[in-house]
Protein backbone atom coordinates (compact mmCIF):
# COMPACT_ATOMS: atom_id res chain seq x y z
CA UNK A 1 0.00 0.00 0.00
CA UNK A 2 1.39 3.45 -0.81
CA UNK A 3 2.37 5.69 2.08
CA UNK A 4 -0.52 8.01 3.07
CA UNK A 5 0.09 11.64 2.13
CA UNK A 6 -1.24 13.33 5.26
CA UNK A 7 -0.96 12.67 9.03
CA UNK A 8 -3.42 10.02 10.30
CA UNK A 9 -5.83 12.47 11.91
CA UNK A 10 -6.20 14.46 8.67
CA UNK A 11 -6.55 11.78 5.99
CA UNK A 12 -10.05 13.08 5.23
CA UNK A 13 -8.28 16.00 3.49
CA UNK A 14 -6.48 13.78 0.96
CA UNK A 15 -8.96 14.70 -1.84
CA UNK A 16 -7.65 18.29 -1.50
CA UNK A 17 -3.96 17.50 -2.03
CA UNK A 18 -3.92 19.45 -5.29
CA UNK A 19 -3.89 22.53 -3.02
CA UNK A 20 -0.81 21.32 -1.11
CA UNK A 21 1.71 23.53 -2.88
CA UNK A 22 5.13 24.58 -1.62
CA UNK A 23 5.49 28.05 -3.10
CA UNK A 24 3.51 31.27 -3.16
CA UNK A 25 3.79 31.31 -6.96
CA UNK A 26 2.12 27.90 -7.23
CA UNK A 27 -0.57 28.71 -4.67
CA UNK A 28 -1.36 32.02 -6.32
CA UNK A 29 -1.57 30.40 -9.78
CA UNK A 30 -3.90 27.73 -8.38
CA UNK A 31 -6.13 30.42 -6.86
CA UNK A 32 -6.28 32.40 -10.09
CA UNK A 33 -7.04 29.32 -12.23
CA UNK A 34 -9.79 27.95 -9.94
CA UNK A 35 -13.48 28.75 -10.08
CA UNK A 36 -15.22 30.30 -7.09
CA UNK A 37 -17.11 27.02 -6.64
CA UNK A 38 -13.78 25.21 -6.24
CA UNK A 39 -12.35 27.91 -4.00
CA UNK A 40 -15.41 27.98 -1.74
CA UNK A 41 -15.43 24.18 -1.45
CA UNK A 42 -11.77 24.13 -0.39
CA UNK A 43 -12.38 27.09 1.95
CA UNK A 44 -15.35 25.48 3.70
CA UNK A 45 -13.57 22.14 4.07
CA UNK A 46 -10.40 23.66 5.50
CA UNK A 47 -12.18 26.13 7.76
CA UNK A 48 -14.10 23.26 9.38
CA UNK A 49 -10.81 21.48 10.14
CA UNK A 50 -8.56 24.39 11.18
CA UNK A 51 -9.51 24.20 14.87
CA UNK A 52 -7.87 20.76 14.84
CA UNK A 53 -5.09 21.49 12.35
CA UNK A 54 -3.58 24.53 14.06
CA UNK A 55 -3.01 22.87 17.49
CA UNK A 56 -1.44 19.96 15.59
CA UNK A 57 0.88 22.26 13.61
CA UNK A 58 1.75 24.10 16.81
CA UNK A 59 3.77 21.04 17.82
CA UNK A 60 6.20 21.40 14.93
CA UNK A 61 9.07 23.89 14.71
CA UNK A 62 9.44 25.14 11.12
CA UNK A 63 12.71 23.26 10.56
CA UNK A 64 12.85 19.53 9.74
CA UNK A 65 9.14 19.02 9.22
CA UNK A 66 8.04 15.43 8.39
CA UNK A 67 6.69 15.18 4.81
CA UNK A 68 3.11 14.32 5.83
CA UNK A 69 2.97 17.29 8.20
CA UNK A 70 4.52 19.54 5.58
CA UNK A 71 1.77 18.65 3.09
CA UNK A 72 -0.86 19.49 5.70
CA UNK A 73 0.94 22.77 6.44
CA UNK A 74 0.94 23.66 2.72
CA UNK A 75 -2.83 23.15 2.69
CA UNK A 76 -3.12 25.84 5.39
CA UNK A 77 -0.92 28.17 3.32
CA UNK A 78 -3.33 27.68 0.41
CA UNK A 79 -6.18 28.55 2.77
CA UNK A 80 -4.32 31.80 3.58
CA UNK A 81 -3.91 32.36 -0.17
CA UNK A 82 -7.58 31.93 -1.06
CA UNK A 83 -9.10 33.45 2.09
CA UNK A 84 -9.30 36.97 0.58
CA UNK A 85 -11.03 35.54 -2.51
CA UNK A 86 -13.58 33.64 -0.40
CA UNK A 87 -14.11 36.21 2.35
CA UNK A 88 -13.58 39.59 0.69
CA UNK A 89 -13.72 39.59 -3.10
CA UNK A 90 -16.20 36.91 -4.18
CA UNK A 91 -13.94 36.21 -7.16
CA UNK A 92 -10.52 34.56 -7.45
CA UNK A 93 -8.54 37.73 -8.09
CA UNK A 94 -8.45 41.06 -6.30
CA UNK A 95 -11.34 43.22 -7.54
CA UNK A 96 -9.86 45.92 -9.80
CA UNK A 97 -6.43 44.57 -8.87
CA UNK A 98 -3.03 44.55 -10.54
CA UNK A 99 -2.16 41.28 -12.30
CA UNK A 100 -0.69 39.17 -9.48
CA UNK A 101 1.58 37.34 -11.93
CA UNK A 102 3.42 40.67 -12.40
CA UNK A 103 4.03 40.84 -8.62
CA UNK A 104 6.87 38.36 -8.42
CA UNK A 105 7.72 36.57 -5.16
CA UNK A 106 11.41 37.03 -4.46
CA UNK A 107 12.17 34.21 -2.04
CA UNK A 108 11.28 31.03 -3.83
CA UNK B 1 13.03 73.16 8.04
CA UNK B 2 13.37 71.68 11.50
CA UNK B 3 11.13 68.94 12.79
CA UNK B 4 8.26 70.47 14.72
CA UNK B 5 6.56 68.73 17.61
CA UNK B 6 2.95 68.24 16.68
CA UNK B 7 0.05 67.88 19.06
CA UNK B 8 -3.19 66.83 17.42
CA UNK B 9 -4.01 70.28 16.01
CA UNK B 10 -7.33 69.06 14.73
CA UNK B 11 -8.71 68.71 18.23
CA UNK B 12 -8.84 72.52 18.48
CA UNK B 13 -10.01 73.05 14.93
CA UNK B 14 -6.54 73.61 13.49
CA UNK B 15 -4.83 71.79 10.67
CA UNK B 16 -1.61 69.81 10.50
CA UNK B 17 -0.49 72.19 7.77
CA UNK B 18 -0.59 75.02 10.34
CA UNK B 19 2.68 73.64 11.73
CA UNK B 20 4.40 73.94 8.37
CA UNK B 21 3.33 77.29 6.91
CA UNK B 22 6.34 77.35 4.58
CA UNK B 23 4.78 74.48 2.60
CA UNK B 24 1.64 76.44 1.76
CA UNK B 25 -1.63 74.76 0.84
CA UNK B 26 -1.69 75.29 -2.91
CA UNK B 27 -2.00 72.76 -5.71
CA UNK B 28 0.81 70.56 -6.99
CA UNK B 29 1.75 70.88 -10.67
CA UNK B 30 0.97 67.63 -12.45
CA UNK B 31 4.00 67.90 -14.71
CA UNK B 32 6.28 66.76 -11.86
CA UNK B 33 5.07 63.24 -12.76
CA UNK B 34 5.41 63.53 -16.53
CA UNK B 35 8.35 65.84 -17.22
CA UNK B 36 11.35 64.06 -18.72
CA UNK B 37 13.43 67.11 -17.82
CA UNK B 38 12.48 66.83 -14.15
CA UNK B 39 13.21 63.10 -14.21
CA UNK B 40 16.72 63.75 -15.53
CA UNK B 41 17.29 66.25 -12.72
CA UNK B 42 15.99 63.84 -10.08
CA UNK B 43 18.41 61.23 -11.35
CA UNK B 44 21.35 63.60 -11.21
CA UNK B 45 20.63 65.67 -8.10
CA UNK B 46 18.72 63.21 -5.92
CA UNK B 47 19.39 59.55 -6.65
CA UNK B 48 23.07 60.02 -7.44
CA UNK B 49 23.54 62.12 -4.29
CA UNK B 50 21.68 60.50 -1.41
CA UNK B 51 21.84 57.28 0.60
CA UNK B 52 19.78 54.44 -0.91
CA UNK B 53 18.76 51.24 0.85
CA UNK B 54 19.79 48.15 -1.09
CA UNK B 55 19.35 45.19 1.28
CA UNK B 56 19.26 43.90 4.86
CA UNK B 57 22.31 42.80 6.79
CA UNK B 58 20.77 39.31 7.15
CA UNK B 59 21.37 38.88 3.41
CA UNK B 60 25.12 39.20 4.10
CA UNK B 61 25.37 37.04 7.20
CA UNK B 62 28.81 35.45 6.66
CA UNK B 63 32.12 36.40 5.00
CA UNK B 64 31.86 36.01 1.22
CA UNK B 65 28.10 36.61 1.08
CA UNK B 66 27.33 39.14 -1.63
CA UNK B 67 24.26 40.89 -3.00
CA UNK B 68 23.98 42.63 -6.35
CA UNK B 69 21.71 45.63 -6.85
CA UNK B 70 21.13 47.02 -10.30
CA UNK B 71 20.37 50.69 -9.78
CA UNK B 72 19.12 51.80 -13.17
CA UNK B 73 18.37 55.35 -12.07
CA UNK B 74 22.08 55.74 -11.24
CA UNK B 75 23.16 53.87 -14.39
CA UNK B 76 25.00 51.32 -12.33
CA UNK B 77 25.00 47.93 -10.71
CA UNK B 78 26.45 47.63 -7.21
CA UNK B 79 27.99 44.61 -5.47
CA UNK B 80 27.63 44.65 -1.69
CA UNK B 81 29.79 42.03 0.02
CA UNK B 82 30.87 40.96 3.49
CA UNK B 83 34.66 40.61 3.43
CA UNK B 84 36.87 38.02 5.10
CA UNK B 85 37.40 40.67 7.82
CA UNK B 86 33.57 40.81 8.20
CA UNK B 87 33.47 44.40 6.91
CA UNK B 88 30.69 45.32 4.49
CA UNK B 89 32.00 46.86 1.28
CA UNK B 90 30.36 47.94 -1.96
CA UNK B 91 31.68 48.26 -5.51
CA UNK B 92 30.50 49.23 -8.93
CA UNK B 93 29.88 45.94 -10.72
CA UNK B 94 32.17 46.60 -13.70
CA UNK B 95 35.48 45.00 -14.64
CA UNK B 96 38.61 47.18 -14.89
CA UNK B 97 39.69 45.47 -18.10
CA UNK B 98 36.96 45.97 -20.70
CA UNK B 99 33.92 46.89 -18.69
CA UNK B 100 32.06 43.62 -18.38
CA UNK B 101 29.56 43.29 -15.56
CA UNK B 102 31.51 41.14 -13.11
CA UNK B 103 28.67 39.45 -11.17
CA UNK B 104 25.61 38.45 -13.20
CA UNK B 105 23.50 36.72 -10.55
CA UNK B 106 21.68 38.56 -7.76
CA UNK B 107 23.24 37.05 -4.67
CA UNK B 108 25.50 34.26 -3.51
CA UNK B 109 28.64 33.47 -1.59
CA UNK B 110 32.14 33.66 -3.04
CA UNK B 111 35.78 33.69 -2.01
CA UNK B 112 36.65 35.98 -4.94
CA UNK B 113 34.91 37.62 -7.91
CA UNK B 114 36.02 36.39 -11.34
CA UNK B 115 34.95 38.22 -14.48
CA UNK B 116 33.35 35.82 -16.95
CA UNK B 117 34.85 37.60 -19.99
CA UNK B 118 38.63 37.11 -19.60
CA UNK B 119 38.93 35.79 -16.06
CA UNK B 120 40.22 38.86 -14.21
CA UNK B 121 39.87 38.04 -10.53
CA UNK B 122 39.11 40.41 -7.64
CA UNK B 123 39.27 39.77 -3.89
CA UNK B 124 36.31 40.43 -1.61
CA UNK B 125 38.05 43.71 -0.71
CA UNK B 126 37.81 44.73 -4.38
CA UNK B 127 41.54 44.42 -5.04
CA UNK B 128 42.68 42.99 -8.39
CA UNK B 129 44.26 39.62 -7.55
CA UNK B 130 44.93 37.89 -10.85
CA UNK B 131 45.14 38.75 -14.55
CA UNK B 132 45.39 35.88 -17.04
CA UNK B 133 48.32 36.36 -19.48
CA UNK B 134 49.44 39.37 -17.48
CA UNK B 135 52.81 39.51 -19.30
CA UNK B 136 51.08 40.52 -22.55
CA UNK B 137 49.67 43.74 -21.05
CA UNK B 138 51.46 47.08 -21.10
CA UNK B 139 52.48 48.75 -17.82
CA UNK B 140 49.67 47.10 -15.89
CA UNK B 141 49.38 48.74 -12.44
CA UNK B 142 47.37 46.07 -10.66
CA UNK B 143 47.29 48.01 -7.38
CA UNK B 144 45.23 50.72 -9.06
CA UNK B 145 42.91 48.42 -10.98
CA UNK B 146 40.60 47.09 -8.30
CA UNK B 147 36.81 47.33 -8.46
CA UNK B 148 35.63 50.93 -8.02
CA UNK B 149 34.36 51.37 -4.46
CA UNK B 150 30.92 52.72 -3.58
CA UNK B 151 30.21 54.30 -0.19
CA UNK B 152 28.24 51.93 2.01
CA UNK B 153 26.97 52.07 5.59
CA UNK B 154 24.47 50.24 7.76
CA UNK B 155 21.67 51.56 9.97
CA UNK B 156 19.58 49.20 12.10
CA UNK B 157 20.56 46.34 9.80
CA UNK B 158 19.54 48.21 6.62
CA UNK B 159 22.43 48.46 4.16
CA UNK B 160 22.62 51.77 2.28
CA UNK B 161 24.89 52.87 -0.53
CA UNK B 162 25.68 56.34 -1.84
CA UNK B 163 26.73 56.56 -5.49
CA UNK B 164 28.28 60.00 -5.03
CA UNK B 165 32.09 59.53 -4.93
CA UNK B 166 32.15 62.22 -2.22
CA UNK B 167 28.91 62.00 -0.20
CA UNK B 168 28.02 65.30 1.38
CA UNK B 169 26.91 63.68 4.63
CA UNK B 170 27.20 60.40 6.48
CA UNK B 171 24.30 57.94 6.57
CA UNK B 172 23.71 58.86 10.19
CA UNK B 173 23.54 62.55 9.32
CA UNK B 174 21.27 61.78 6.40
CA UNK B 175 18.77 59.78 8.46
CA UNK B 176 19.02 62.25 11.34
CA UNK B 177 16.21 62.47 13.85
CA UNK B 178 14.07 59.82 12.16
CA UNK B 179 16.72 57.21 12.99
CA UNK B 180 17.17 58.55 16.52
CA UNK B 181 13.45 58.20 17.18
CA UNK B 182 13.50 54.58 15.97
CA UNK B 183 16.50 53.54 18.07
CA UNK B 184 15.69 50.42 20.04
CA UNK B 185 13.10 48.96 17.70
CA UNK B 186 13.98 45.24 17.50
CA UNK B 187 14.70 45.15 13.76
CA UNK B 188 17.14 42.22 14.09
CA UNK B 189 14.65 40.01 15.91
CA UNK B 190 11.76 41.07 13.68
CA UNK B 191 13.68 40.44 10.46
CA UNK B 192 14.24 36.69 10.88
CA UNK B 193 11.63 35.81 8.25
CA UNK B 194 11.48 37.94 5.12
CA UNK B 195 9.25 37.59 2.06
CA UNK B 196 9.52 39.98 -0.83
CA UNK B 197 7.76 40.88 -4.05
CA UNK B 198 9.00 42.79 -7.05
CA UNK B 199 7.07 44.39 -9.88
CA UNK B 200 7.69 46.83 -12.68
CA UNK B 201 4.84 49.33 -12.77
CA UNK B 202 4.09 51.84 -15.48
CA UNK B 203 4.06 54.92 -13.30
CA UNK B 204 6.35 57.71 -12.18
CA UNK B 205 8.16 56.82 -8.95
CA UNK B 206 6.48 59.69 -7.10
CA UNK B 207 2.99 58.54 -8.12
CA UNK B 208 3.84 55.19 -6.56
CA UNK B 209 5.50 56.74 -3.52
CA UNK B 210 2.66 59.18 -2.89
CA UNK B 211 0.09 56.41 -2.83
CA UNK B 212 1.80 55.13 0.34
CA UNK B 213 2.31 58.55 1.92
CA UNK B 214 -1.35 59.01 2.75
CA UNK B 215 -4.16 56.78 4.01
CA UNK B 216 -7.02 59.05 2.93
CA UNK B 217 -7.56 56.44 0.18
CA UNK B 218 -7.91 53.45 2.52
CA UNK B 219 -11.64 53.70 3.18
CA UNK B 220 -12.34 53.94 -0.55
CA UNK B 221 -9.74 52.01 -2.56
CA UNK B 222 -9.30 49.28 0.07
CA UNK B 223 -12.95 49.05 1.17
CA UNK B 224 -13.13 45.38 0.19
CA UNK B 225 -9.75 44.27 1.53
CA UNK B 226 -9.92 46.30 4.72
CA UNK B 227 -13.61 46.81 5.49
CA UNK B 228 -13.13 47.88 9.10
CA UNK B 229 -9.49 47.49 10.14
CA UNK B 230 -8.42 51.08 9.51
CA UNK B 231 -11.73 52.92 9.48
CA UNK B 232 -14.36 53.34 12.18
CA UNK B 233 -17.48 55.41 12.68
CA UNK B 234 -15.33 57.83 14.71
CA UNK B 235 -12.58 57.96 12.08
CA UNK B 236 -14.18 57.17 8.70
CA UNK B 237 -11.35 58.76 6.69
CA UNK B 238 -8.46 57.09 8.56
CA UNK B 239 -7.12 60.38 9.90
CA UNK B 240 -3.57 59.91 11.10
CA UNK B 241 -2.92 60.07 14.84
CA UNK B 242 0.27 62.07 14.41
CA UNK B 243 2.51 63.40 11.67
CA UNK B 244 6.01 64.80 11.77
CA UNK B 245 8.16 66.19 9.00
CA UNK B 246 11.94 66.02 9.10
CA UNK B 247 14.13 68.04 6.73
CA UNK B 248 13.72 65.36 4.06
CA UNK B 249 11.96 62.42 5.64
CA UNK B 250 8.49 62.05 7.14
CA UNK B 251 6.67 60.01 9.74
CA UNK B 252 2.98 59.32 10.28
CA UNK B 253 1.16 57.40 12.95
CA UNK B 254 -1.65 55.32 11.48
CA UNK B 255 -5.02 54.70 13.05
CA UNK B 256 -6.29 51.17 13.55
CA UNK B 257 -9.79 50.20 14.57
CA UNK B 258 -9.27 48.03 17.65
CA UNK B 259 -12.95 47.02 17.48
CA UNK B 260 -12.64 45.60 13.97
CA UNK B 261 -14.29 42.23 13.39
CA UNK B 262 -11.86 39.74 11.84
CA UNK B 263 -13.04 37.38 9.10
CA UNK B 264 -13.05 33.65 10.01
CA UNK B 265 -9.57 32.91 8.63
CA UNK B 266 -8.26 36.22 9.98
CA UNK B 267 -9.51 35.22 13.44
CA UNK B 268 -7.61 31.92 13.19
CA UNK B 269 -4.52 33.83 12.14
CA UNK B 270 -4.84 36.24 15.06
CA UNK B 271 -4.77 33.33 17.52
CA UNK B 272 -1.26 32.48 16.42
CA UNK B 273 0.49 35.74 16.58
CA UNK B 274 0.26 37.80 13.46
CA UNK B 275 -2.25 40.54 13.92
CA UNK B 276 -3.17 43.26 11.46
CA UNK B 277 -4.64 45.57 14.08
CA UNK B 278 -4.04 44.84 17.72
CA UNK B 279 -5.75 46.27 20.74
CA UNK B 280 -3.16 47.56 23.13
CA UNK B 281 0.59 47.78 22.69
CA UNK B 282 3.77 47.66 24.78
CA UNK B 283 4.16 51.27 25.77
CA UNK B 284 7.37 50.66 27.65
CA UNK B 285 9.27 48.85 24.94
CA UNK B 286 8.45 50.88 21.82
CA UNK B 287 10.79 53.73 20.88
CA UNK B 288 9.38 57.26 20.71
CA UNK B 289 9.20 57.06 16.91
CA UNK B 290 6.69 54.21 17.09
CA UNK B 291 3.19 55.16 18.21
CA UNK B 292 4.46 58.48 19.63
CA UNK B 293 1.05 59.48 20.98
CA UNK B 294 0.77 56.13 22.80
CA UNK B 295 -2.69 55.73 21.37
CA UNK B 296 -4.64 52.52 21.87
CA UNK B 297 -6.06 53.10 18.38
CA UNK B 298 -2.65 52.82 16.76
CA UNK B 299 -1.82 50.30 14.02
CA UNK B 300 1.36 51.18 12.10
CA UNK B 301 4.05 53.83 12.07
CA UNK B 302 4.93 54.96 8.58
CA UNK B 303 8.55 56.10 8.17
CA UNK B 304 9.25 57.59 4.76
CA UNK B 305 12.99 57.82 4.18
CA UNK B 306 13.73 60.14 1.28
CA UNK B 307 13.73 59.59 -1.60
CA UNK B 308 11.68 56.36 -1.78
CA UNK B 309 12.28 53.92 1.07
CA UNK B 310 9.41 53.12 3.42
CA UNK B 311 9.77 51.35 6.77
CA UNK B 312 6.30 50.65 8.13
CA UNK B 313 6.48 49.20 11.61
CA UNK B 314 3.97 47.54 13.86
CA UNK B 315 4.77 45.73 17.06
CA UNK B 316 6.99 42.74 16.30
CA UNK B 317 6.47 42.91 12.55
CA UNK B 318 7.15 45.44 9.81
CA UNK B 319 7.26 45.85 6.06
CA UNK B 320 9.23 47.96 3.64
CA UNK B 321 8.72 49.42 0.21
CA UNK B 322 11.56 50.55 -2.01
CA UNK B 323 10.73 52.28 -5.27
CA UNK B 324 13.40 52.50 -7.97
CA UNK B 325 12.78 54.83 -10.89
CA UNK B 326 13.52 53.35 -14.32
CA UNK B 327 12.13 56.10 -16.53
CA UNK B 328 9.80 59.04 -16.07
CA UNK B 329 6.83 56.65 -16.30
CA UNK B 330 8.29 53.33 -15.12
CA UNK B 331 9.26 52.21 -11.61
CA UNK B 332 10.52 49.06 -9.95
CA UNK B 333 8.48 48.36 -6.85
CA UNK B 334 9.98 46.12 -4.16
CA UNK B 335 8.07 45.22 -1.01
CA UNK B 336 9.21 42.98 1.81
CA UNK B 337 7.28 41.76 4.84
CA UNK B 338 9.33 40.87 7.91
CA UNK B 339 8.38 38.64 10.83
CA UNK B 340 10.17 37.16 13.83
CA UNK B 341 11.23 33.54 13.40
CA UNK B 342 8.10 31.42 13.74
CA UNK B 343 8.24 29.08 16.74
CA UNK B 344 6.01 26.56 15.01
CA UNK B 345 4.04 25.93 11.82
CA UNK B 346 0.83 27.43 13.20
CA UNK B 347 2.65 30.75 13.58
CA UNK B 348 3.94 30.42 10.02
CA UNK B 349 0.36 30.01 8.83
CA UNK B 350 -0.52 33.17 10.73
CA UNK B 351 2.36 35.09 9.12
CA UNK B 352 1.33 33.80 5.71
CA UNK B 353 -2.21 35.06 6.12
CA UNK B 354 -0.92 38.54 7.09
CA UNK B 355 1.43 38.88 4.18
CA UNK B 356 -1.09 37.62 1.61
CA UNK B 357 -3.55 40.26 2.84
CA UNK B 358 -0.79 42.86 2.42
CA UNK B 359 -0.04 41.59 -1.08
CA UNK B 360 -3.65 41.77 -2.17
CA UNK B 361 -3.91 45.31 -0.79
CA UNK B 362 -0.73 46.26 -2.68
CA UNK B 363 -2.34 44.88 -5.87
CA UNK B 364 -5.14 47.43 -5.41
CA UNK B 365 -2.53 50.18 -5.03
CA UNK B 366 -0.46 48.97 -7.99
CA UNK B 367 -3.44 48.93 -10.35
CA UNK B 368 -4.38 52.42 -9.23
CA UNK B 369 -0.95 53.97 -9.79
CA UNK B 370 -0.86 52.60 -13.35
CA UNK B 371 -4.38 53.81 -14.10
CA UNK B 372 -3.40 57.23 -12.73
CA UNK B 373 -0.26 57.49 -14.83
CA UNK B 374 -2.15 56.39 -17.94
CA UNK B 375 -4.22 59.59 -18.01
CA UNK B 376 -1.75 62.17 -16.68
CA UNK B 377 -0.76 63.27 -20.17
CA UNK B 378 -4.30 63.99 -21.36
CA UNK B 379 -3.71 67.70 -20.83
CA UNK B 380 -7.13 67.97 -19.21
CA UNK B 381 -5.71 68.62 -15.75
CA UNK B 382 -2.67 70.64 -14.80
CA UNK B 383 -2.51 70.21 -11.07
CA UNK B 384 -3.25 67.94 -8.12
CA UNK B 385 -5.05 69.02 -4.96
CA UNK B 386 -3.74 67.96 -1.56
CA UNK B 387 -5.73 67.93 1.68
CA UNK B 388 -4.44 68.23 5.25
CA UNK B 389 -3.74 64.49 5.66
CA UNK B 390 -1.72 64.46 2.45
CA UNK B 391 0.92 66.56 4.23
CA UNK B 392 3.72 64.04 3.66
CA UNK B 393 3.00 64.10 -0.08
CA UNK B 394 3.27 67.89 -0.15
CA UNK B 395 6.44 67.83 1.94
CA UNK B 396 8.30 65.31 -0.20
CA UNK B 397 7.49 67.17 -3.43
CA UNK B 398 8.84 70.29 -1.77
CA UNK B 399 12.05 68.43 -0.91
CA UNK B 400 12.39 67.19 -4.50
CA UNK B 401 11.85 70.69 -5.83
CA UNK B 402 14.43 72.15 -3.46
CA UNK B 403 17.00 69.59 -4.50
CA UNK B 404 16.60 70.09 -8.24
CA UNK B 405 15.97 73.84 -8.23
CA UNK B 406 18.33 76.67 -7.41
CA UNK B 407 17.66 79.08 -4.57
CA UNK B 408 16.38 81.63 -7.08
CA UNK B 409 13.73 79.12 -8.11
CA UNK B 410 15.09 79.03 -11.64
CA UNK B 411 18.62 77.71 -11.72
CA UNK B 412 18.28 74.01 -12.29
CA UNK B 413 20.58 71.63 -10.54
CA UNK B 414 21.28 72.62 -6.98
CA UNK B 415 23.00 69.90 -5.00
CA UNK B 416 21.67 68.56 -1.70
Amino acid sequence: MPEPHLPAAFRDLEPWLAWSLATEGERSAKRQSSTMVEIKAFYETMLARMEAILPYLEQFPPDNVPPQTERLFYLTLSLAEIAPAAELYGQPGVVDGFDVSRFTPGNE
Amino acid sequence: MAGVETAAPTTNGGKWHDHYPELGTGPLPLEVFTSAEQFALEREYIFRKVWLNVCRIEQLSKPGDYFVKDIGVCNTSVIVVRGKDSRIRAFHNICSHRGNKVIWDQHGSASAFTCKFHGWMYGLDGGLKFVPDEASFFDLKKDCLGLTPVHVDVWAGFVFVNIDPNPQETLQEYLGELATELAGYPFAESSATAFSWRAEVKANWKIVKDSFQEVYHVGCLHKRSLPDAFVSSDNPYTHMLDMKLFPRHGRASLFGNAAHQPSPVQALSYKHGSILVRSGFSENTLPVGVNPTRSTDWSFELHVIFPAFFVVVSEGTYFTHQFWPLAVDRTIWESTTYFPKAKNLAQRFSQEYSRIIFRDIFLEDARTVEETQSVLSTGAKNEFLLQDYELLVRHSHNVVLNMITGSDGKTIGRAV
